[in-house]
């Protein structure tokens, strides 16, 4: 079929890949200014402590200091993401009257180098109050444990609950229940580029901060109540980001200290995390203890769900309150459920707090999802690709208070995936060792929920377009690495009819992009800032469209379009202008005002959860080493609806950054804590993936158009991050016989199982 | 963190290097590749009042190979030379395998087999495969030049046999007698850039069907690199079978001292030293009687 895209839909190459491929991109850490001091944060080695005294005289003195801070020389004003509940809104920059997890930021310093601020460090002698600590959901909620927040006696901060149907009558109905307790581990982001943030102070006092972040625009508000400053005197440019994965969308310590710093010095200062810091303190993703019980009819109609979620936040709210509240959507998603309950806790310990990662819920919640299918399937005896096809979403299936889900192609993912596994010659004849199954993924393509509050569009553009023939987009969207600039610039491109050079891009600038976009996470930028590259782009062509009908006097009936670097008449192409000379015409009648626009969009009419649905299956294949336990992953296929697909070679990106990412949380990744101590706080010992521990794979694009999304499109990037682990784990019990129901897969707990079942 | 203040050295020669050793005595630490010795001074480990790089003593960096005698590396070759040696990859696979999977491109160009050796981890990839083939070390100090077995060399995590006016020089294996095998085998999470959880070097010779000789090395399941020398008894003079390797790999697992930690667990350590036990000694069994 030939598509009705020029630039969308071709393999066009990353405008960020040359820069990155000669080690030419800047990064925050490239950075230095003139005079720029080196932070350092002093963390606390306790998981539960009351700060009595803080004495930096010492750490002072030294010379090449230049300041040391703690909590109470700061305004002493908590944040937090979600602002439309101030009450969530838990944790002060620095520490003011507690630390609440091994690696609470205490104190800061700025120095000439960063040896000096190391140095200072361990002048610096803090006091504490040992308290009970808590490292564990279930006694952290018994009465009289130790309480973490004031606000919260229960450590319960978040409570949510979805329900609909009536689920008892739909177990009463059922011919088959089964009740189940999984149990997921705390994984790291581990991007590549360890934070960093770089303030500046000029003149008036207004803060200029580049920073390793995904959501500029969260900073700069934040940043600004934070500092009790106007969030207009707060600028916050995101430099090239190597990797965020949902670990970078707060306003953190770091960046704070930095912009805290240089104005009370009036040097730059720039913060980089070490990667021990990164492991000790990062954010990571919430483990998870899951209830779930479901009902089938007896030929695998699903009738109902009852899903109950404790979410181990760690010490802070952090992103944990929007997990809470997507871990139950997501186990609606998927599956046609009837009737549906969900109870979701977010709950604190005394142990680096969690937060988003990557799927942001959905890996956990689908995971309980698709073991449960598979165990099911196998008690009703029914194939667990039949029992799926059976129940799966489609397009106009409504998923209560939720959403319309407008396109669907789940079903077609489903059978290409089995297809080309082999699935069922595979699942009959594998031998002993061998295994194959299955695991997929329904995401968002963006939230719409604003707990942040915020009374910007979700995502906003502006489009410059000049006589020479070239345009100019500026937006806040950050791309932090999985390709948005490229995307939005395509997008661009293929709308004004231009080619991918003639394009000059701006992003994520909170002073110079227009106002505002939300971040990258919930896989929303190609969706919200694609749909407002495309509104602003229409503004552009409504203009050039009149130029070139009123200097060809042409019939009002002429469709004129954007095409080849011309605005011309779709039937009579020689009626038609470059676009440059047709900026130019509208300019002069315009008395030289230059044509801009300016775009956006906010989900309307679209629930509060989505705006539009991605679907995928995969299937992995598996070899274990009965004696070793260890399991090396043969194959993975995957078949996915992400819609249109604009960029494919993107697209292909984000496979194989989810199965590497998938391998780890299935099989190898896990903080090795004592108490609130992580003791892995190196990739020695945290057990990434590498490039040789990656699977063949093969992957299907089931194309759909998603009428909400631009050219059709919706979101490849987060979803891809759940199927791999219940797929890794579903061909290991195929294999032999375990059932993995606490993740990860150890070679240690495949051993005793085998050894259990002899 | 500061690197502290030292004195810097590259001496030339070995003579140089050992009159800068017996000058400085404890205060200097030799730098062989300083793949650990960088780490360590790095986060405060290791604070030396100098350092003797030793990378410009060509005399320290060679291979040689005598079919008659033996293998000679000198204790500054890199294990990247180390794993692409031709006759180290023809005579000695086992010992080409151990530092071929270790570390990462970075620190196989960087690291050296000696270093590697005198850094004395317990987990020390080099150390298994070489003590299985008998390995022998040459170290040098002003007075005098000494040999010291292998078997001898490791004396608890981080301490060596060696004396601190004393460099490693090379490292000696005898060419390994006919009719036998050797192997190498470890495991880890995740194909490489790892440290093992445990690893197994083994050497048997093999006459008609009878083990003659039978060397087993355990890494990374006591304090120091060790011989699992039960094992080696049992199956001594026993005609190999099935039965027979199997109880050598578990007496093997018997004598192995491992401890739980953030890397595995001692009870898996355990089952693990059986199973790569029984590897080594089987691929090792399989090279000896083809060859």
């Amino acid at each position: 079929m030939e598509s009705r895209f020029k630039i969308v839909g071709q393999d066009v190459p990353r405008t960020d890949a040359e820069v990155k491929a000669r080690g030419k991109a800047l990064y925050t850490d490239d950075m230095k200014l003139p005079g720029m001091l080196h932070g350092q944060i002093l963390r606390s080695p306790l998981a539960h402590a009351r700060i009595k005294h803080i004495d930096t005289r010492r750490a002072l003195g030294l010379p090449g200091v230049k300041a040391v801070i703690t909590g109470q020389d700061t305004p002493k004003i908590k944040y937090g993401n979600w602002r439309l509940f101030p009450d969530t809104q838990d944790e002060y920059p620095l520490a003011v009257d507690k630390v609440r997890f091994i690696g609470d930021e205490v104190a800061a310093v700025a120095a000439i180098d960063r040896d000096t601020a190391e140095e200072a460090m361990e002048l610096i002698e803090v006091e504490y109050e040992e308290l009970p600590a808590v490292f564990d959901v279930d006694l952290s909620i018994k009465p009289g444990a130790p309480v973490i927040h004031d606000y919260c006696p229960t450590n319960i901060s978040v409570n949510r609950k979805i329900k609909y149907g009536d689920v008892e009558k739909g177990f009463a109905e059922s011919d088959y229940v089964r009740e189940d307790i999984f149990n997921t581990h705390s994984v790291s982001h581990a991007y590549l580029e360890p934070c960093s943030a770089l303030a500046q102070v000029d003149l008036d006092g207004r803060i200029t901060l580049w920073t390793s972040t995904q959501v500029p625009y969260i900073v700069q508000c934040l940043l600004a109540s934070t500092l009790n400053m106007r969030e207009n005197d707060i600028r916050v440019i995101k430099p090239f980001v190597g990797g965020g994965f949902g670990g970078k969308m707060e306003l953190r310590a770091w960046e704070f200290c930095a912009a805290f710093l240089a104005r009370q010095t009036g040097c730059p200062v720039k913060f980089t995390l070490t990667r021990e810091e990164e492991f000790i303190t990062g954010r990571r993703r919430h483990p998870m203890k899951i209830y779930s019980k479901v009902g089938f009819r007896k030929d695998g109609t699903l009738v109902a769900k009852d899903l109950k979620i404790q979410l181990d936040g760690g010490a802070y709210n952090a992103m944990g309150p929007t997990a809470t509240f997507l871990c139950g959507n997501f186990g609606a998603m998927l599956y046609r459920y009837p009737n549906y309950r969900f109870h979701g806790e977010h709950i604190y310990t005394n142990k680096p707090p969690a937060s988003a990662m990557r799927g942001f819920g959905a890996p956990q919640s689908l995971y309980a999802t698709e073991i449960q299918m598979n165990m099911a399937a196998e008690e009703l005896g029914i194939d667990p690709i039949d029992l799926r096809l059976k129940n799966a979403q489609v397009s106009g299936d409504e998923i209560p208070d939720v959403a319309t889900i407008s396109s669907s192609g789940f079903i077609d993912c489903i059978k290409a995936v089995a297809e080309m596994s082999d699935w069922k010659e595979k699942r009959k004849s594998l031998p002993a060792g061998r295994g194959i199954g299955i695991g997929c993924y329904s995401f968002i393509s963006g939230g719409v929920f604003n707990w942040f509050n915020t009374q910007y569009p979700f995502s906003a553009a502006e489009v410059r377009v000049f006589s020479d023939g070239t345009a100019h987009l500026l937006t806040m969207a950050s791309d932090i690495g999985q390709g948005s600039d490229t995307v939005l610039k395509q997008i661009l491109a293929e709308e004004l009819g231009l080619k991918m050079g003639d394009i000059r891009m701006t992003s994520a600038d909170t002073s110079m992009t227009p106002q505002a976009d939300l971040g990258s996470w919930g896989s929303r930028v190609t969706l919200m800032a694609g749909n407002a590259v495309i509104d602003a782009a229409k503004k552009i062509k409504e203009p050039l469209f009149g130029a070139v009908s009123a200097r060809f006097n042409l019939n009002v009936i002429h469709d004129i379009e954007c095409v080849n670097g011309r605005v011309q008449s779709k039937s009579r192409p020689d009626y038609g202008l470059t676009f440059g000379e047709a900026v130019a015409m509208v300019q002069k009648a315009n008395r030289g005002e230059p044509l801009v626009a300016r775009g956006s969009y906010t989900p309307r009419g679209k629930g509060l959860v989505t705006p539009a649905f991605g679907f995928g299956a995969q299937v992995a294949e598996v070899d274990v080493d009965k004696e070793t336990g260890l399991v090396e992953v043969k194959h993975m296929w995957t078949a996915h609806d992400c819609g249109t697909v604009i960029n494919p070679r993107s697209v292909e990106g984000q496979l194989a950054g989810s199965i590497q990412m998938g391998l780890g949380y299935a099989l190898s990744e896990q903080f090795v804590m004592d108490g609130g101590k992580t003791l892995n706080t190196n990739f020695v010992d945290y057990k990434m993936p590498t490039a040789s521990d990656m699977p063949p794979s093969e992957l299907f694009h089931v194309e759909t158009y998603e009428p909400e999304g631009p050219m059709g499109a919706k979101e490849a990037g987060e979803g891809l991050a759940s199927p791999t682990a219940p797929a890794i784990s579903d061909a290991v019990y195929h294999a032999t016989g375990y059932r993995c129901m606490d993740l990860p897969i150890t070679p240690e707990k495949i051993l005793r199982n085998l050894k259990k079942n002899k | 963190m500061r690197l502290p203040k030292f004195e810097y050295f590259e001496p030339e020669t070995l003579e140089e290097a050992l009159r800068l050793l017996a000058e400085w005595r404890e205060r200097v630490c030799v730098l062989a590749g300083g793949t650990d010795v960088l780490v360590k001074m790095r986060n405060g480990r290791l604070k030396p009042g100098a350092v003797i790089a030793l990378e410009r003593i060509s005399s320290l960096n060679g291979i040689g190979f005598d079919l008659r005698k033996g293998l000679t590396i000198g204790a500054g070759a890199k294990l990247s030379d180390v794993t692409s040696h031709p006759d180290i990859l023809r005579y000695y696979p086992a010992i080409a395998r151990a530092a071929r999977v270790m570390a990462n491109v970075q620190v196989r160009n960087m690291g050296t087999i000696g270093g590697n050796l005198c850094n004395a981890a317990p987990s020390a990839e080099n150390a298994p495969p070489l003590m299985a083939l008998g390995a022998v070390v040459t170290a040098a100090s002003l007075e005098e030049e000494r040999r010291i077995t292998l078997d001898d060399f490791f004396r608890g995590p981080g301490l060596t046999a060696m004396k601190p006016e004393e460099i490693m020089t090379s490292i000696f294996v005898p060419t390994p007698p006919a009719n036998s095998g050797a192997s190498y085998q470890r495991i880890s999470a995740r194909c490489g850039v790892d440290i093992a959880a445990v690893s197994v070097g083994a050497m048997i010779m093999i006459e008609d069907t009878v083990c003659r000789e039978v060397r087993i090395a355990l890494g990374a399941v006591a304090p120091v690199p060790m011989r699992a020398l039960s094992a080696e008894a049992f199956l001594k003079e026993k005609v190999w079978s099935e039965e027979f390797l199997r109880e050598a790999a578990r007496i093997s697992a018997d004598e192995s001292r491992p401890i739980s930690d953030v890397r595995a667990s001692l009870e898996f350590r355990k089952q693990m030293v059986a199973v790569m036990t029984q590897r080594a000694l089987e691929e090792a069994y399989g090279r000896a009687i083809k060859r």
